[in-house]
């Protein structure tokens, strides 16, 4: 359960402050699939990048399952990026000279999980979201970047986290394989009870999710929904 | 894949900037590990020359030294009397002789000059007692001992000039030679007690190969038959030409019991020298002994090689610096050009000190390399960098050293002193006295590359890379993981 009270996150460039975020507050029930949409440079990111702890907010607040993010020192936010969120970046942010396995491998590195067992995982991941094989020990950089982003979203998977957050996740798929990672993170939400909040442009995607959000001038109305879930 | 196999893999990720920094920390840690050498070197010959001839005193009759000069000859009493000194910690007395070969010797007595100068001996000249032998000298009498020996002989009777050089026979009060350094004894036993008259020699090489002789062989002093204990190698040709009996045995052979030619005094530290050299002066009498520093030349060795070490450690700190800040600025340059990337690691869990390994591991794969090509380079560069040092400080120790050794020659007779003591009948000077050597025992210190020094050296380069990373290091603990949404 994640509860966001009233999260504001401001940008000084020169002598104009922006507010991408001023003022958002949601709730999410665990085991949920959202989205958030929005206009280009709307605050999708940067409300994201607030509820991945990868930045702290202006002001505001961030609990998850009754732990307020804005209470935890350095240490422990490290703690809850590591075993908590999956983040599936927008520019997938891979190690360029690892492999696709080994990029994989990493959050499961520093969670400790043993070297056997993580290979193990990593190759099923990999697998999972269609990767060929044979593309598994390839270096990143020389991947495409539909085969950098199931990557991406194979390493935001490793450490089975209770929140993905996933940045644009379909955005350089095409329609089969973009059917297909949906289908993944939908079936991750039904049968793990992984929450799931993604930013998307793919109207369609948006419609599969059972809550959608849209993100205008720094704040987040949800949209009515008449049609249920698929 | 580990944080050590990431490490390396990020250390080649760059190849030529790789090989370009490894080439620029191996020209500092080579220059580093030569220094290193270098100053062992040095040091372990600076120490070798205290402990030979750092800490004597030369102890002559008064107003006499060698064959010039008259007065008293020193006594066993006075060689008690300097050990009861304070900081003394051993004296040798000497007794030299002179051994002529038997048929020079019958010249001399043919043509009426006697064995022993005016003064019955212990006048001018008087200093050693020649007898005879039936050995040949090594040494040939060369334009040197030519000139030497017809300024010798005019003063008597101007006959036939002696063209057989006499040979240096020394009594010794323990198992070193004349100037109190140790003997080299090549082969053989050395006299075993010092203090008993036995009819046992010490003969150096050039005058044992010169005569045939091996250890067990025998030949004649006076018509005494003496035994071959022992061959000696003195390192100079001057020095070889000589034979070491025991202290007693010299001096029944020259019938002058309880006399000594000379001291050696040792003193137990180099800084006590001074002192005591006017404390035996004072015990023994200016009237009756000259105390002299026989070292002084060294000493000025001793302190342009001090100085030697000390450039040596100086450029071994600045280079190891070198190679500190080498590894500093790169790693700061890679974690600037890494911020993204620190910044994903971040952001997938990574803990500070995770990534702070990494980069100092990363620095620690170059470091190795880097001492890898420079251990090549400093033992390939050693040995030139050393000799380099020392032959540009010894050029002027060695002038020194030689004009010196002139004057201190007469100690010792240098091969040119003729028959017949004369007064002034053999000059100082010329092949160098027991000192000549100095400049020699500078030029021969060896930069051997011992692995133990290396292995120091290269402890100290990874201990200063460790430090030269670690400010990097840290810097990555300040990166936060939003810079992972910044672009490149
Ligand atoms: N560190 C920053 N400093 C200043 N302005 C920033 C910073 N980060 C983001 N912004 C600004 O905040 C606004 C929102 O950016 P954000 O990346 O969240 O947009 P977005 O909705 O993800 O857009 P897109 O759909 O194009 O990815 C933009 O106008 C951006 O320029
Ligand atoms: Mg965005």
């Amino acid at each position: 359960m994640i509860v966001v009270k009233d999260l504001v996150r401001q940008f000084k460039s020169g002598d104009r402050t922006i507010k991408p975020v001023n003022g958002v507050s949601f709730e999410l029930e665990k085991g949920s699939l959202a989205s958030i949409v929005g206009k280009s440079g709307s605050g999708k990111s940067t409300l994201l990048s607030l509820l991945g702890a990868l930045d702290k907010p202006t002001s505001g607040d961030v609990v998850v399952d009754g732990v307020s993010l804005a209470g935890l020192p350095d240490g422990k936010l490290t703690e809850y990026r590591r075993r908590d969120i999956g983040f599936v970046f927008q520019q997938f942010n891979l190690i360029p000279n690892l492999s696709a396995v080994d990029n994989v491998m990493l959050p499961m590195e520093f969670a400790g999980v043993r070297k056997a067992a993580r290979l193990q995982r990593a190759k099923e991941l990999l697998e999972q979201v269609q990767l060929d094989p044979e593309k598994h020990s390839r270096r990143t950089n020389r991947l495409s970047g539909g085969e950098q982003q199931r990557v991406a979203i194979a390493r935001a998977l490793a450490n089975e986290p209770k929140l993905i957050l996933a940045d644009e996740p379909t955005g350089n798929l095409d329609e089969q394989t973009g059917e297909h990672i949906i289908e993944l993170l939908s079936s991750l939400s039904r049968d793990h009870n992984t929450t799931i909040l993604v930013v998307t442009h793919d109207r369609s995607l948006a419609k599969k999710t059972e809550r959608c959000f849209r993100l205008q001038q720094g704040r987040l109305t949800e949209e009515v929904r008449t049609e249920s879930r698929r | 894949m580990s944080v050590l196999a990431r490490s390396v893999g990020n250390a080649f990720r760059n190849k030529i900037r790789t090989a370009a920094v490894v080439a620029v920390l191996a020209v500092a840690i080579g220059l580093a590990l030569a220094m290193l050498v270098a100053n062992q070197a040095v040091g372990a010959k600076v120490q070798e020359l205290n402990a030979s001839v750092g800490t004597t005193l030369t102890v002559n009759p008064a107003g006499g030294q060698g064959f010039e000069g008259g007065g008293e000859p020193l006594t066993t009493a006075e060689a008690e009397t300097a050990a009861s000194v304070a900081n003394v910690t051993s004296v040798v007395g000497t007794k030299a002789l002179r051994l002529q070969t038997a048929t020079a010797g019958t010249t001399d007595s043919a043509t009426g000059t006697t064995q022993q100068g005016p003064g019955g001996g212990f006048g001018p000249g008087g200093q050693q007692a020649t007898v005879t032998t039936n050995l040949t000298a090594a040494v040939d009498a060369g334009t040197l001992g030519n000139r030497n020996g017809s300024a010798g002989t005019t003063g008597t009777t101007g006959t036939q000039p002696v063209r057989a050089l006499p040979i240096t026979a020394t009594g010794i009060g323990a198992e070193v030679d004349s100037t109190g350094k140790a003997l080299d004894i090549t082969s053989g036993t050395g006299l075993g007690d010092y203090t008993a008259a036995e009819a046992k020699t010490l003969v150096g090489t050039s005058l044992a190969e010169k005569n045939s002789l091996t250890v067990g062989s025998t030949f004649t002093i006076q018509d005494k038959t003496f035994t071959v204990a022992g061959i000696f190698d003195a390192g100079t040709t001057f020095g070889n030409n000589a034979v070491y009996v025991t202290l007693p045995e010299a001096q029944t052979l020259a019938e002058t019991p309880d006399e000594l030619s000379s001291m050696i005094v040792t003193v137990n530290s180099m800084e006590n020298v001074d002192s005591t050299k006017t404390a035996v002066q004072d015990a023994l009498g200016t009237d009756k002994a000259d105390v002299t520093q026989g070292q002084r030349n060294l000493e000025t060795a001793v302190s342009s090689l001090d100085s030697v070490k000390n450039i040596s450690m100086v450029a071994f700190i600045a280079a190891l610096a070198t190679a500190g800040i080498i590894i500093l600025l790169i790693m700061v340059m890679l974690v600037r050009e890494r911020r993204r990337e620190i910044g994903v690691l971040k952001a997938i869990g990574a803990r500070n000190r995770t990534i702070g390994l990494q980069f100092v591991l990363e620095s620690l794969v170059l470091v190795a390399l880097g001492s890898v090509v420079g251990a090549v380079i400093a033992s390939l560069a050693s040995g030139g960098i050393a000799s380099a040092l020392i032959s540009s400080n010894s050029t002027t120790t060695a002038a020194t050293t030689t004009q010196r050794g002139g004057g201190l020659a007469g100690a010792m007779p240098n091969g040119a002193v003729p028959g017949g003591g004369l007064p002034g009948g053999g000059l100082p000077g010329g092949q160098g006295g027991p000192f000549g050597g100095a400049s020699q025992l500078l030029t021969s210190v060896t930069a051997s590359v011992s692995p133990g020094v290396l292995a120091a050296g290269i402890a100290a380069v990874f201990a200063v890379a460790i430090i030269g990373a670690l400010v990097p290091a840290l810097l990555t603990a300040r990166i936060r993981p939003i810079e992972v949404l910044r672009g490149e």
